[in-house]
């Protein structure tokens, strides 16, 4: 599995998980679980774009 | 006043309270996962976080990740055999009768140690909030 598929796994769990344990209502529980799935996987993917510039050199290829 | 509130506002599902010790609901709830939430009547909640942390769970032994284990001198390994152990009867299934212990030379090695991690956390939060359901500080 990429890594980018076991983040998204991970996103998914965590965010039902907060949106049925911190929210009660099947509309509050929707919206608070989309935050926390966006706001992950796209924080994610921020954080890996503002990394990829390091460490400096070229890649190493992939065995 | 009243009678308009309750036509504008559908009325909501009544949540049945159940008169529980609190104690016995947290240790079921660290003994199984979601278990806690059953025996408070929650069946939904009760079933969804079963599935959530079993899932957790499963990904993080597939991926052969990390099962922390205490380590002298180092706290660190302490925090995480506490997140791990409160996943309960998983937790002492993979330990104490699979020996499970994970494999460093897997890929999914540290990626699964935080799917462990995760549903081990997840469940220790289950533990509090069935505490404050049986309590009656939360619905």
């Amino acid at each position: 599995m990429s890594h980018f598929l076991l983040m998204v796994l991970y996103s998914l769990l965590v965010s039902v998980f907060f949106g049925a344990l911190w929210r009660r209502g099947f509309r509050d529980q929707v919206i608070l679980f989309l935050q926390l799935f966006v706001g992950m996987v796209v924080g994610g993917l921020l954080i890996a774009w503002l990394m990829y510039p390091f460490p400096p050199g070229p890649p190493t290829p992939i065995p | 006043m009243a009678d308009s509130e309750s036509r504008s506002a559908p009325a909501a599902e009544p949540t049945p309270v159940v008169r529980a010790n609190p104690v016995v609901c947290v240790l079921l709830a660290w003994l199984l996962p979601g278990a806690g939430h059953l025996f408070l009547r929650r069946w939904g909640r009760g079933i969804l976080f079963f599935a959530l942390v079993l899932t957790s769970v499963l990904v993080g032994v597939a991926l052969e990740g990390k099962l922390w284990r205490m380590v002298p001198g180092q706290p660190l390994s302490y925090l995480g055999t506490l997140a791990c152990a409160g996943l309960g009867i998983p937790y002492v299934v993979l330990r104490f009768v699979m020996g499970y212990d994970g494999n460093v030379l897997s890929q999914g090695y540290e990626y699964g140690a935080a799917f462990l991690l995760t549903g081990g956390l997840m469940n220790l939060l289950l533990m509090l909030d069935v505490w404050d359901i049986a309590k009656g500080l939360k619905e």
